[in-house]
């Protein structure tokens, strides 16, 4: 903290610049941060390419023999490329994010914005919802969800999707609750003289300024989605819908197999694309909102 | 667990009540739940399904396991629907990594698969509820044929008269060592029938010469644990109790405290390590112990990870305590709708000599033991052939099978691993630590 | 439920809306916005009754039977309270589970938001390189719960491991950090806190949302950057930290996946990472137990509700709402 306060003193008038010798600082200790937090992904790496004896035995962050192979074996190792595994897994987290950016989004704005009956018993048992251990629930939302036929359909992944376009992420529509209720009400009040309708407010008042909540929502939804395994695990049942986590799980039966190696190498690439889908989005959040012109 | 939770003193008098708001929420609960198992018990009753000769049957089966083994079965099923191209599969298989969470609800659900993977951990819990279709008839009749297994063998399947679960291989423990540590030390490999005074001072003798504990400390391993219990005249289980007293467990862990005060074993945090079951855990590949309390048919994965030779050898003592151990069984669903051919299916698996050939040994050695012979004859990998040599010994001076674990198993076990480290971390003395395990278990299986 | 002391944000809120508007336009539009309001809700509760709320009460149900996942459920036991009974007093690893898991969640909570704010203001400012940090502090939190994450912390807290390492550079002699019962718990709050990235997302995108202008006045005003923290930021920010503080406590609570990665589902070694929903999945999943597993839910809910609603009972004076339906 200090390091970033003693550059401010100096420029009072301008908050947003920053350079010179107190970025280099700020720099310094970040790279160390970073370097220390890095370092179990960085072994994660190098043991990728280690021989399965050495990722055992070796636990030094250098393989002392490089065996790239293991990404090859990984990629190869079932009768359907891994490529494959990435493809549901980017399906399934997609259709998530869309799915809760929607729902929740609409969800949060009656929440926040609107008043109708028994709206603070709603928002009770909304966060009420958050509380309860999954495990629990997985059972009887099988059974549920197979009477309602949705499980060892078609398309197997609709168990998985379907509550995602409902708003069953409580964590969603509070995390956009608690934005939106950061959105002047003023700018709604104005709308609502000039008659907009509360679906006019929603459109070009509240969406517009949802951004961050919705990049946030967005990018955890992703993530999340692409690392979840029990819940696939559940109802997913034949390799070719596997997804990423599941597949990953094969590699190692820990009684009866260990390809280690080819673990490692796919859960590097795994990260991948969550990665990039993070590096994309989080630019999102760069950028303040433009809220000039209101005045409060 | 039935009764686990003991009706509360003073029920008799809010009976009445109770029963009253039983029946409201059984109510509201079958409105969710009872069509799916209404359809199920319908499916139940009708036999009729595979009694048309050629309708065509789709059967779901899951299993756990590699990629190896995945493929390998695949194929062996294969090879059934192109000789019965009525007969198609619905193939689940993953890691054991939550295969008994998916299997639990996928039978909670109503749908458990018509055949699946299950080992002696489990069967019994699936086979006190029902879960598992008595397969006592078809062996009867001979529609499944157990005439070229080890007798011993196929009754590790039989769960309260009833057999439960079909073998699909065969092991037996093994005690696995490294052997370049020992020749490159000039000391000498452990040989099958030491006693376990022996074995530990083996294991001293290691540790001084070559720098590693000899052994790994097995207080926390059931299976290590139940061949000494059978050792001593004692078993895991007796019918529905359990078949040891504190007094066993207390020489038993006070056993293994003069072990590890000796320094034939390593510190207990190497060991905590190495009490989890996982291959590349295994102390003996990771090289912090000269040896691993393992399965004999483990060794070929073990060799894959370290560079080092390896030898199995069996557990010390009288190894007639030792039994054709069921690696795993193919159990059917009792509700499955096509019982008939499910049973064929598992005949299938074991007995016929193709699929034999494509299955090999991954779920241990061939349960057929004239299957067994000809798969053991194409078997190239050193390690496997020294594991089968080794089984195949063994198997001369093997004792009768106890019975499969009774339900609360998995309780036990977990139990077990704690009261030891309880005693390994100096937590507790062995007697107190004994006396927990005790206690822990008799809440356990009630 | 315990959470209708949660804050009903509409009966404070008609007040100042009515203030605001003309009285007709006001009756107007609270009809229709009440109706707006279900449109909007719509989703939300065909999700809530359809998928979420049947599974709850039926997990409710299951609390009161020897529920098993095995037996159907028509012929499971009603056992009325004895599930919640025995947790009180006849199962010692209950209340062991109950004293982890407060410990875990006292101190790995608040180090985590800290870590996360601190971590979060340092990459606010649009500067060359910022979102490469960004992304590479998130990147520990994309791990999740993987099989290569168990591996990997293991190797890196275990007597030979990276942090003895590091440790022994200064001198220090380490310990078996994850493998001794001493210190697994804390290993395991080093990677909760470790893994700090969504709530850091969180932070950066609330003080994304901080208007410029209020720091530009403020700058004008001869602020210095403490004071604009202090003044513009902290509140302005307070929803959200608000947010956090009651998912990352419920979340602290609830910590299952690190613990089960870290003891290989066990709770090990000899317990001491036996963290309450871990405990609650073996009894649930390994053991069986699922109506015992059911009521050791409910418990919790009751338990975090009463957390959760004293959070929100404290938030009216601390937190700032831009609406204005908190003054």
């Amino acid at each position: 903290m200090t390091s970033t306060a003693r550059p401010a003193v100096s420029r009072p008038r301008r908050p947003r610049a920053s350079g010179g010798g107190g970025q280099a600082v700020r720099l310094l200790v970040l790279i160390a941060i970073v370097a220390v937090v890095l370092y179990p992904l960085f072994w994660m790496i190098g043991a990728s390419v280690k021989s399965q004896e050495e990722i055992v035995s070796n636990i030094g962050l250098l393989p002392r023999e490089f065996t790239p192979g293991n990404y090859v074996d990984g990629w190869t190792n079932f009768d359907l490329s891994f490529g494959r595994f990435f493809l549901n897994s980017a399906m399934v987290s997609l259709l998530t994010v869309v799915g809760n950016a929607i729902s929740c989004l609409l969800a949060a704005y009656a929440f926040a914005r609107l008043k109708f009956r028994l709206r603070g018993m709603w928002f009770a048992v909304m966060i009420g919802t958050l509380l309860l251990p999954g495990h629990v629930l997985i059972v009887p939302q099988y059974i549920l969800f197979r009477t309602l036929g949705l499980v060892g359909g078609e398309w197997p992944y609709l168990p998985l999707l379907i509550p995602q376009f409902l708003a069953t992420e409580a964590f969603f529509v509070f995390l956009m609750v608690q934005f939106m209720r950061g959105i002047p009400r003023e700018l709604d009040e104005a709308a609502k003289i000039d008659g907009a309708s509360a679906f006019g407010i929603f459109r070009h008042v509240i969406l517009p300024l949802s951004r961050p909540a919705l990049v946030t929502t967005a990018i955890f939804s992703f993530i999340w989605t692409w690392n979840d395994f029990f819940r696939q695990l559940v109802f997913l049942s034949s390799l070719e819908d596997y997804t990423v986590p599941v597949a990953l799980t094969l590699f190692i039966d820990s009684t009866s197999q260990s390809a280690v190696g080819p673990m490692f190498a796919m859960s590097v690439l795994s990260l991948l694309p969550v990665f990039l889908f993070f590096l994309a989005f989080q630019r999102m959040l760069v950028e303040g909102i433009n809220t000039s012109g209101i005045k409060g | 667990m039935h009764p686990a939770t003991p009706p509360t003193a003073g029920a008799p008098a809010g009976r009445s009540h109770r029963t009253a708001r039983r029946n409201l929420l059984r109510g509201l609960v079958a409105l969710a739940v009872a069509a799916p198992l209404a359809l199920g018990a319908a499916a139940c009753g009708s036999d009729d399904a595979s009694d048309a000769p050629n309708a065509p049957v789709k059967l779901s089966i899951f299993w756990w396991g590699g990629d190896a083994r995945g493929k390998l079965t695949e194929d062996a099923l294969a090879l059934y629907s192109k000789k019965h191209p009525n007969v198609t599969f619905e193939k689940t298989w993953q890691a054991n990594q939550g295969y008994f969470d998916k299997l639990a609800t996928l039978t909670a659900g109503g749908n458990p698969p018509d055949i699946f993977q299950i080992d002696d951990n489990a069967l019994a819990e699936y086979a006190a509820r029902n879960t598992t279709l008595d397969l006592t008839g078809f062996k009867d009749s001979g529609k499944l044929d157990v005439s070229k297994f080890p007798k011993s063998l196929w009754q590790y399947g039989v769960v309260d008269g009833k057999l439960a679960g079909l073998a699909a291989g065969e092991n037996t423990q093994g005690l696995v060592y490294n052997k370049t540590l020992l020749t490159s030390n000039g000391l000498p490999e452990p040989t099958s029938g030491m006693s376990w005074e022996e074995h530990i001072a083996w294991a001293e003798q290691v540790a001084k010469k070559a720098g590693v504990p000899g052994t790994m400390d097995p207080s926390a391993d059931y299976k290590a644990f139940w061949v000494w219990l059978r050792q001593q005249g004692k078993d895991l289980y007796k019918g529905k109790e359990i078949g040891f007293t504190a007094e066993d467990v207390t020489r038993w862990f006070e056993l293994w405290k003069g072990a590890r005060d000796r320094g034939a074993t390593p510190t207990p945090d190497v060991i905590h390590e190495g009490n989890a079951t996982d291959i590349t855990k295994q102390l003996v590949v990771t090289g912090k112990a000269g040896t691993s309390w393992v399965w004999v048919n483990q060794m070929p994965e073990l060799k894959k990870n370290t560079k080092d030779e390896l030898g199995v050898v069996a557990y010390p003592g009288d190894p007639s305590a030792q039994w054709a151990r069921a690696s795993m069984y193919w159990s059917a669903f009792k509700g499955t709708k096509y019982r008939d051919v499910a049973v064929d299916v598992l005949n299938f698996l074991v007995n016929d000599p193709e699929a034999a050939k494509i299955l090999g040994t991954d779920r241990g050695l061939p349960s057929n033991l004239d299957l067994r012979r000809v798969v053991s004859d194409d078997i190239t990998d050193p390690a496997m052939k020294q594991s089968i040599a080794v089984e195949t010994e063994l198997a001369q001076k093997f004792g009768e099978s106890p019975q499969v674990p009774i339900k609360g198993h998995s309780k036990v076990r977990a139990e077990l691993i704690k009261a030891a480290e309880n005693a390994q971390y100096g937590r507790a003395t062995p007697a107190e630590a004994a006396a927990q395990f005790l206690a822990a278990c008799k809440s356990a299986i009630v | 439920m315990a959470l209708t002391t949660a804050p009903d944000p509409t009966r404070r809120g008609t007040g100042s809306a009515r203030a605001h508007a003309p009285r007709g336009v006001a009756g107007r539009i609270r009809n229709s916005e009440g109706l707006a309001g279900y449109v909007f809700l719509s989703p939300w509760l065909i999700g809530l009754m359809a998928v979420t709320a049947i599974p709850m009460l039926l997990s409710l149900y299951l609390s009161f039977t020897d529920y098993d996942i095995l037996t159907p459920f028509s012929e499971v036991e009603w056992v009325g309270f004895a599930n919640y009974e025995r947790m009180f007093t006849a199962d010692p690893s209950y209340w062991h589970a109950v004293r982890v898991t407060l410990t875990f969640a006292l101190v790995a909570v608040p180090l985590k938001l800290a870590a996360a704010l601190g971590v979060a203001l340092l990459l606010n400012r649009a500067w060359r390189g910022v979102g490469l940090f960004r992304s590479l502090f998130y990147l520990p939190s994309l791990l999740g719960g993987s099989v290569a994450l168990a591996i990997v912390w293991v190797n890196m807290f275990n007597r030979d491991g990276a942090f003895n390492s590091l440790l022994a550079v200064f001198g220090i002699e380490g310990k078996p950090w994850v493998n001794d019962p001493d210190w697994a718990l804390e290993t395991l709050m080093v990677l909760a806190i470790w893994q700090f990235g969504a709530p850091m997302v969180i932070f950066l995108a609330g003080l994304k949302q901080v208007p410029t202008e209020l720091y530009e006045a403020a700058s004008v005003d001869g602020a210095n950057r403490w004071r604009q923290f202090r003044a513009v930021t902290l509140p302005m920010l307070s929803p959200v930290i608000f947010f956090n503080l009651v998912l990352e406590t419920i979340n602290g609570f609830q910590g299952f996946t690190a613990a089960f990665v870290l003891s290989n589902g066990t709770g090990g070694p000899v317990d001491s990472t036996l963290m309450y929903t871990l405990n609650l999945y073996i009894k649930g999943f390994t053991d069986l137990e699922m109506g015992y597993a059911s009521a050791m839910a409910w418990v919790f809910l009751l338990a975090i509700g009463i957390i959760t609603a004293i959070l929100f009972s404290t938030g009216r004076f601390w937190v700032h709402y831009s609406d204005g339906e908190d003054r």
